[in-house]
């Protein structure tokens, strides 16, 4: 790494949000294990599951190791793994075939093992017994969660040489965090006394990198909160957050100098492709359409498909223009030339709102017969409310008229942290950390060129983040939007909505991995969570990307929906624009 | 092969409980996988299907965790375990900075830096079979693990992690919060299972030479080989979860280009090898598995110690297989880990 040598200052850390369940079946140094050493010819001494768990739970011990399997299932398992020894040669190349295949979800042991002996031998289905409960795909029950593990979250310390530095930045850490604490309880008084000595101590570390960069937005954003809380969704946010046309800029710098965006659009195209296979028409609704960076890749892939393209059509959701512009529309202007010049036909529709859930399922046309994909980069977490007060945030209703749809796939990413938490401190220490890491990566790397351009273009991503900072640290309410929450609880909301998680296999995970590494720098980190995909800088993951698809047994929402009047706030751009038809 | 293949099944099964055979058999299946004859190797999918967990600092069973980067150039991380921090008055508030990096008592504590196996290519410190064992070691040994990220082959071959762990070792030297005791001193131990062990012992040796004081090392199973087909390569090939074929393949990926298994790293008693005798290397306890078909190698290595008049205290579990460590479900795993625990308590 060139040039990095002096500025080692140290990032901070992050924590987990919830405590694990110890998982059942382990033992701590008791007497018999659940399995003796077998002596019998038939095979293993004691096939029953432990006795603490019944036979349709998870092996404990293996749950420890990372793998999801049912006690009643595991005698299943080695057999498939035995036939899978026996059919597959002895030779080295025997079993790269299966390299190549795509594999899902490794934790789930049972499903993973019959898929491998699937390729095998297509014709000859794994003899399976019944399984004794319907298979899960989601935890709604966090009380046998058997990856206790999978909820926690924790960030890179930075190691440094440099002592005194460190001290200082220690003490940021401290103070910022007192500093928090004393705004929780109300002591203003307090609070402002340790941001003047925030100020000292700043003046001693670099505020270029690392802590001093991080620990200054942080210093600002609790001396605003303090002086000018926004609680309202009024023009305060608006101050805070700038205009929409500032954001897309934000936005863009952003997705420019790291790969999280990219990443997040890769895997939902995959997803969207997958799910568009054998569709004639297909429909995509954007939730945030900002410049439309994620709809060249997908409109050339479609372009590609063997069979040829489908008709697609966009509908790209965004917040009006103030000025008289129409700036969906000139996206969707700029998104039909490029379908045009790869001969895909291509309708695109802008719906202007300022919020989703001014959003109406009529203003979205789906038409009987598409395949329709929904597309939400960073949106849901705007629709939830404060925790524990779920029944006044439109987060439901929203997911509701999503399902009504009949989507095809639903992709969904989110920040993977917890800056929705009730209490203040928690938050305000959870996104310290959560940014720090981020920060860290931009400045590390290796999109962090030294070229002055790009120096200014990393300024400006950083400005982008800095707006969620503020969002988080200085809003209540109605202002605050910036509600990430971790995957682990979407999981179980989504699953509440009746959708059910798609694997993401491993042949999106190879190619967004290559992909890292050949763009960005080492540190980056892509692991596979039990089918969803997580990008993350040194172990700490930041980013995931999910795919669902609607239950198919739930039935359609009532009709009425159709015709309720929007809200006020809400107007209506029916622009259609369509490439040349073929 | 199909019928000695069966019969490997059946034999393999008698020793080992149902979930250990799954497990195990699982990472054989999926490494066979991973592992191209071209000497290359499919890091993609291997990271894809190693299942990792995160760390957490908020205490399980009294064991917390971080990640910590120790060489910004290298990118090499370490994950870090320890007793969690006495608790500071307002219970909720997380651990800190500062907190983590404490002494975990104001008593003498053991430092145990540990290497993951995977034969130099496979796992990382935040695989979540590494990680339960390293959570282990502190309950047992009231220890601070440190879990090194080292690189691994065959993208990164010979000396790449014996630097990984030197620098590691380095670290935790200049670390004061790791150093107890009225003199002020790292008690430090070196451990690592499969490769992991194979580091331990190289990281030792330049430990030694260096002056840096090791309490001692602590090798389950460590990975040696060496020219030679041994005794028990020929007799175990195949026969419980591993093959020559497959121990070939990791060394020929982690040495140097052209160089054999007597190359010093693969055989550190073999022809090429170093001589210890005057080293102030360190005491060792050498965990060996009776159904690991390098055990050869393995029980060599602790006779070369022995004979360059090094401390080896060897424990070999006769009817224990490779992995025997990674499910707290046999005597193996509960009487190695008394072992270990009182090698530990009496070095430190």
């Amino acid at each position: 790494m060139e040039g990095e040598g002096d500025l080692q200052l140290p990032s901070l850390f992050s924590f987990s949000v919830l405590l694990p369940e110890r998982a059942c079946g382990e033992r701590e140094g008791m007497g018999p294990y659940p399995f003796g050493s077998g002596t019998a010819t038939t095979g293993w001494a004691a096939a029953d599951s432990a006795p603490q768990c019944s036979a349709s739970e998870i092996d404990g011990l293996l749950a420890g190791a990372g793998y999801r399997v049912r006690s009643s299932d595991l005698l299943h398992v080695a057999h498939s793994l035995e036939r899978l020894e026996s059919a597959i040669g002895g030779a080295p190349d025997d079993h790269l075939a299966f390299a190549e295949a795509v594999h899902y979800n490794p934790s789930d042991l049972t499903a993973w093992v019959d898929s491998i002996l699937s390729e095998l031998s297509p014709s000859l289905p794994p003899p399976r017994p019944p399984p004794a409960a319907p298979v899960v795909e989601t935890w709604p029950d966090p009380t046998c969660s058997p990856l206790p593990y999978r909820q926690h979250q924790t960030a890179v310390v930075a190691s440094t040489r440099q002592r005194e530095e460190e001290g200082s930045a220690i003490r940021l850490v401290h103070l910022l965090v007192s500093c928090a604490d004393a705004v929780q309880r109300g002591d203003s008084g307090l609070a402002w006394n340790i941001i003047e000595e925030m100020r000292v101590v700043l003046t001693r570390v670099n505020t270029g990198v690392g802590i001093g960069k991080v620990a200054g937005y942080f210093v600002d954003a609790l001396c605003w909160r303090i002086y000018s809380p926004c609680s309202s969704s009024s023009s305060s946010s608006v101050s805070v957050a700038g205009s929409a046309a500032e954001q897309e800029i934000l936005y863009h710098h952003f997705y420019e100098v790291s790969p999280y965006l990219k990443f997040a659009h890769f895997m939902a195209n995959q997803a969207i492709l997958e799910a568009f296979d054998g569709y004639n028409r297909v429909h995509v609704i954007d939730f945030n359409l900002m410049h439309g960076l994620q709809w060249p890749a997908l409109i050339q892939a479609l372009a590609l498909r063997a069979g040829g393209p489908p008709f697609l059509r966009l509908t790209g959701i965004g917040p009006p223009s103030p000025d008289g512009r129409d700036a969906l529309r000139e996206v969707g202007l700029r998104l039909a030339e490029l379908a045009r010049s790869v001969r895909v036909r291509f309708a695109f529709r802008g719906v202007a709102a300022s919020r989703i859930d001014d959003v109406r399922p009529w203003m979205l046309q789906v038409v009987p017969g598409e395949a329709v994909a929904v597309n939400s980069v960073l949106q849901l977490h705007r629709l939830l409310g404060d925790p524990g007060d779920d029944a006044a945030a439109p987060i439901d209703s929203v997911l509701g008229w999503i399902v009504g749809l009949r989507p095809r796939i639903v992709t969904v990413v989110e920040q993977e942290a917890d800056h929705n938490r009730p209490a203040f401190l928690d938050r305000f220490t959870e996104a310290l950390f959560y940014y720090s890491t981020m920060f860290d990566s931009l400045e590390t790397g290796r999109g962090a060129a030294r070229h002055h351009h790009h120096q200014q273009q990393q300024a400006v991503a950083e400005v982008y983040l800095q707006r969620e900072i503020c969002n988080i640290v200085c809003c209540e309410g109605a202002a605050r939007v910036e509600r990430h929450e971790p995957l682990a609880r979407w999981r179980a909301r989504l699953g509440r909505a009746s959708l059910r998680a798609v694997h993401l296999g491993s042949n999106a995970f190879k190619q967004a991995s290559m992909l890292l590494t050949l763009f960005s720098g080492e540190g980056y980190c892509v692991e596979e969570v039990d089918g969803c995909l997580t990008l993350g800088w040194h172990n700490r993951p930041l980013i995931s990307a999910s795919a669902w698809r609607a239950d198919d047994d739930v039935a359609p929402p009532p009709d009425i929906q159709l015709f309720n009047t929007s809200m006020a706030s809400t107007t209506n751009n029916s622009i259609t624009i369509s490439g040349n038809d073929i | 092969m199909a019928g000695s293949n069966e019969v490997n099944a059946n034999e393999c099964k008698m020793v080992v409980p149902l979930n250990t055979w799954v497990l195990i058999s699982n990472f054989k299946l999926a490494y066979n996988m991973l592992r191209r004859p071209d000497g290359t190797f499919d890091r993609h999918l291997a990271e894809f299907l190693d299942r990792k967990v995160p760390a957490n600092v908020f205490p399980v069973n009294g064991v917390i965790s971080f990640d910590l980067l120790i060489d910004r150039v290298t990118n090499l991380l370490a994950r870090i375990y320890r007793p969690s921090p006495p608790t500071p008055s307002d219970s909720q508030r997380p651990s800190l900075h500062a907190d983590l990096q404490s002494p975990p008592s104001p008593d003498p504590f053991p430092v145990i830096i540990f290497f993951h196996g995977g034969s130099f290519a496979h796992s990382s410190s935040n695989s979540a079979i590494y990680d339960s064992l390293c959570r282990r070691f502190v309950s047992l040994c009231g220890a601070v693990v440190i879990s090194v990220n080292y690189r691994r082959s065959p993208e990164h071959r010979y000396p790449s992690a014996y630097d990984d762990g030197w620098t590691a070792l380095k670290w935790a030297s200049s670390e004061p919060w790791l150093h107890s005791g009225k003199d002020a001193k790292l008690r430090v131990f070196l451990s690592g299972d499969s490769s992991g062990g194979n580091i331990a012992h190289h990281v030792a040796v330049r430990a030694a030479e260096s002056g840096i004081e090791v309490s001692g090392n602590i090798l389950l199973n460590p990975m040696f080989g060496g020219n030679q087909r041994t005794e028990s390569e020929k007799r175990l090939d195949g026969k419980y979860f591993v093959t020559v074929q497959d121990r070939y393949w990791y060394w020929k990926a982690f040495l140097p280009e052209g160089a054999d298994r007597d190359h010093p790293a693969c055989n550190p008693f073999g022809p090429n090898g170093m001589k210890l005798e005057e080293l102030p290397f360190t005491k060792s306890l050498v965990i060996v598995a009776g159904l690991d078909l390098t055990q050869d190698w393995q029980l060599a290595y602790a006779e070369g110690l022995k004979k360059a008049g090094h401390d080896v205290k060897l424990v070999h579990r006769e009817q224990a297989t490779v992995g025997f460590y990674f499910l707290p479900n046999t005597d193996h795993f509960y009487e190695v880990m008394e072992e270990i625990k009182n090698f530990v308590s009496s070095n430190c």
